[in-house]
């Protein structure tokens, strides 16, 4: 009894004094065999995750984030925040190394940004990652989730891995604190939880793809419940094909008149907005012609919900004169639905 | 020295080793297979309209951020000429600090002619319009039947037939330990969302529910909590010892709660009656002090039933329905699975000297959960503690 706990004191000790010497210096999982496909997956992709560091100052505002290693020119893809300031980025590589990087432009939509390093000051090997051929991913896949949250990984030390499960796709309005989000494209959900600093990291099959760009921790307007959620990084090629290749991407639909209906709604303007009941119907209007009547309750268009008159307005906006969508309503106890083509409110 | 150091990682090597190395990978399909048997038979819950005010304020039903407000008087001023019904309109419905939004939710079809299981929690407003889409086969317009608050849970009907209808795993049948996975239909029509986890216990909540540790919240309160081969284990609602809908302020915990459905077809027969059932209320407060036998009461409510049957402070319940009380929590177990309207027979000894005798039967009362209770019970689970020192034995 007492040789063994004399023998596991003495274990500890030698742990401990093997780690002092090598704490500080780079180190890397190059030895070790990966004994499971969450390790592999790891193994393959850390070094092409990056720590990023930019300005800071305010308490709410954190001044890390993490970046993802997308080409052997040094371009680094990560979430557009306040902290990425021109001469204030820097950039943490796998080998401990800090880089000045410059910033490129945004795409505003998608909310992301590239960096750029310079190739030539970088001693060690650019192992990057590029969106693959097949970037989809499933509901109930198996991901790790790859970011620097709360900053706890400094200098070579390796970001944090996080285990989860692809909770769903969604395309649900989006708020970050108090502001709405602009982003209005898929998302991907996961319960591998993104924390400050998680941002801009990526989200892995555990057959190594890559399949997300993790989002700041949003807020969900469907459910006042926040969510873990990456973008899917097939959406982001054309921006990076655009940046990296100088591929000319299509031209963003250019500013339209909101989409009209024709249907005048009972809305006593109040601060809480009443669902979207039909007061009366404009003559020869989109709805005039859809057959809608007074006390029709409009309840969805297309995929989105309507709860309110205030929304309906709203998603009214995300359309174009000329577009159709399916407009589903309720008459009684009788729900209808049937192809609207939106014109331009006569003047 | 160092052969010491290589011989502990040649160890930790070595447990590695008796761990599947692709566990996850054969999980995977498990998963998929789960989803895909449940799937059509999780549908999605829309509401509209309503005028109870669940927040306590006039915050905006879309989730809009409320507006800046002054801090709440901290001394309320005491409203004696409310009554009753008043109080009942200003009852928060769910737990303080968490703003619920008129957002879609999930639910479950029970039967193959359109009775369909929802959340409690989906019902907050008190919507004029309750639609169901069921995947597939389009939006139906629900009517609203009963409900049974204490577990979470409310039917709706739907015009509809032959619909997909699940299986349903009776509660004794579930394993602390087993795979739980739980589907919403809240973001997207096509397809449920899953979260996955395991039965952290059975028999919650008095026996209403089981506890899981997947994530829970209003993306899939109502959504079916699923075994790996798609049979239903429960419905996914907040629940809290306290019996109203307070547990909302848990969502994403980890502790999550699912109403088991396979053992109560009879409550369900009454709920489609358009009954309210309601947690049962005796009205006994018990002796914290009084470690057994049987459970002393300190107080009886001059509204409670127990009053109402001659029961008083300083009695000792021996037993409840021919089952000997052992002490106040097991009294409390006993009682609390009830709901008001059931009927409960009581040995009471009335002071030492006396013999035991029988009270009731006693026709319970539905709780009258008050708002001070409530916010109580939200701070507080309900529990029994030990006192520090016994007194009058």
């Amino acid at each position: 009894m007492h040789a063994l706990s004399c023998l596991l004191v003495l274990g500890v000790g030698v742990g401990l004094a093997a780690q002092s010497q090598d704490f500080g210096r780079a180190y890397s999982f190059a030895e070790r065999q990966p004994a499971s496909a969450v390790e592999k997956v790891i193994d393959r992709v850390l070094p092409s995750i990056v720590k990023v560091h930019g300005a800071s100052g305010l308490a709410t505002i954190n001044s890390y984030a993490t970046g993802i290693l997308v080409t052997e020119e040094g371009h680094i893809l990560t979430l557009d925040q306040v902290l990425l300031q021109p001469d204030r980025t820097r950039v943490v590589l796998y080998d401990g190394s800090v880089h000045q990087a410059k910033l490129l432009p945004s795409d505003d939509k998608l909310g992301v940004r590239l960096l750029k390093i310079d190739p030539a000051g970088v001693n060690c090997e650019l192992r990057p990652l590029w969106p693959g051929e097949d970037a989809s991913f499933r509901t109930g896949q198996f991901v790790v989730s790859l970011g620097n949250c709360f900053r706890l990984a400094e200098f070579s030390e390796k970001v944090s891995a996080t285990f989860g499960v692809v909770v769903g796709r969604a395309n649900t309005a989006l708020r970050y604190r108090m502001a709405d989000s602009k982003y209005d494209g898929d998302i991907i959900l996961t319960d591998a939880c993104n924390n400050p600093g998680h941002y801009g990291g990526g989200l892995f099959t555990l057959d190594g793809r890559w399949i997300g760009l993790n989002l700041r921790l949003l807020d969900s307007k469907e459910t006042n419940t926040m969510l873990s959620a990456a973008v899917p990084v097939r959406d982001l090629l054309p921006y990076l094909d655009e940046q990296i290749h100088g591929k000319v991407r299509e031209a963003p639909v250019a500013p339209h008149a909101p989409a009209w209906l024709g249907a005048v709604l009972f809305d006593q303007a109040g601060r809480r907005s009443p669902p979207a009941y039909v007061e009366r119907v404009v003559k020869d209007s989109p709805a005039a012609k859809l057959g809608l009547r007074p006390d029709d309750l409009i309840v969805r268009i297309d995929d989105w919900s309507v709860r309110s008159c205030k929304e309906c307005g709203e998603v009214l906006t995300k359309y174009a004169p000329g577009q159709t969508a399916k407009l589903t309503w309720k008459r009684g106890s009788t729900i209808l639905t049937a192809d609207v083509t939106f014109a331009e409110e006569p003047k | 020295m160092a052969c010491l150091f290589a011989a502990c990682t040649a160890t930790d090597a070595g447990a590695q080793r008796g761990v599947d190395p692709d566990e996850f990978v054969r999980l995977e399909p498990v998963l998929q297979a789960a989803l895909q048997q449940a799937a059509p038979f999780v549908v999605t819950v829309e509401t509209f309209g309503g005028t109870r005010r669940v927040l306590g304020n006039d915050e905006d039903i879309d989730g809009s951020p409320p507006p800046r407000r002054p801090l709440p008087d901290l001394k309320p001023k005491p409203r004696p000429d409310e009554d009753e019904e008043d109080k009942k309109k200003k009852l928060p419905l769910v737990a303080p600090g968490f703003q619920q939004s008129q957002g879609r939710t999930t639910g479950v079809v029970l039967t193959a002619d359109g009775w369909v299981l929802v959340s409690r929690f989906a019902l907050n407003f008190d919507p004029t319009t309750i639609l169901i889409t069921v995947p597939g086969r389009g939006t139906f317009h629900a009517l609203r039947a009963g409900e049974d608050t204490s577990r979470g849970i409310a039917l709706v009907k739907i015009e509809a037939a032959d619909l997909p209808v699940p299986q349903f795993v009776p509660p004794d049948e579930a394993r602390v330990g087993q795979w739980a996975f739980v589907l919403g239909r809240t973001f997207a029509a096509d397809e449920p969302t899953v979260h996955i986890g395991i039965v952290s216990a059975r028999r919650r909540q008095f026996g209403r529910a089981l506890q899981i540790d997947a994530y829970t919240s209003p993306a899939n309160y109502g959504g079916p909590v699923v075994d790996v081969r798609g049979r239903v284990l429960g419905i996914a609602v907040p629940l809290s010892p306290s019996g109203r809908n307070a547990g909302v302020e848990w969502y994403d915990s980890g502790i999550g709660f699912a109403t088991t459905i396979a053992d109560i077809g009879a409550l369900l027969d009454r709920m489609k009656e358009g009954q309210v059932l309601q947690r049962g209320w005796l009205g006994v407060q018990l002796a914290q002090s009084h470690l057994g036998p049987g459970a002393k009461i300190v107080s009886t409510p001059k509204d409670g039933a127990a009053a109402k049957a001659g029961l008083r402070k300083g009695d000792v319940i021996l037993a409840v329905d021919g089952v000997e009380v052992m002490n106040g929590p097991h009294f409390q177990m006993l009682v609390s699975s009830r709901l008001g309207g059931d009927v409960v027979t009581l040995v009471v000894k009335k002071d030492e000297a006396a013999a035991p005798e029988q009270v009731g039967p006693i026709a319970l009362l539905d709780a009258p959960w008050s708002e001070q209770k409530q916010a109580k019970d939200a701070e507080q689970p309900a529990s029994f503690s030990l006192p520090e020192k016994p007194e009058g034995r």
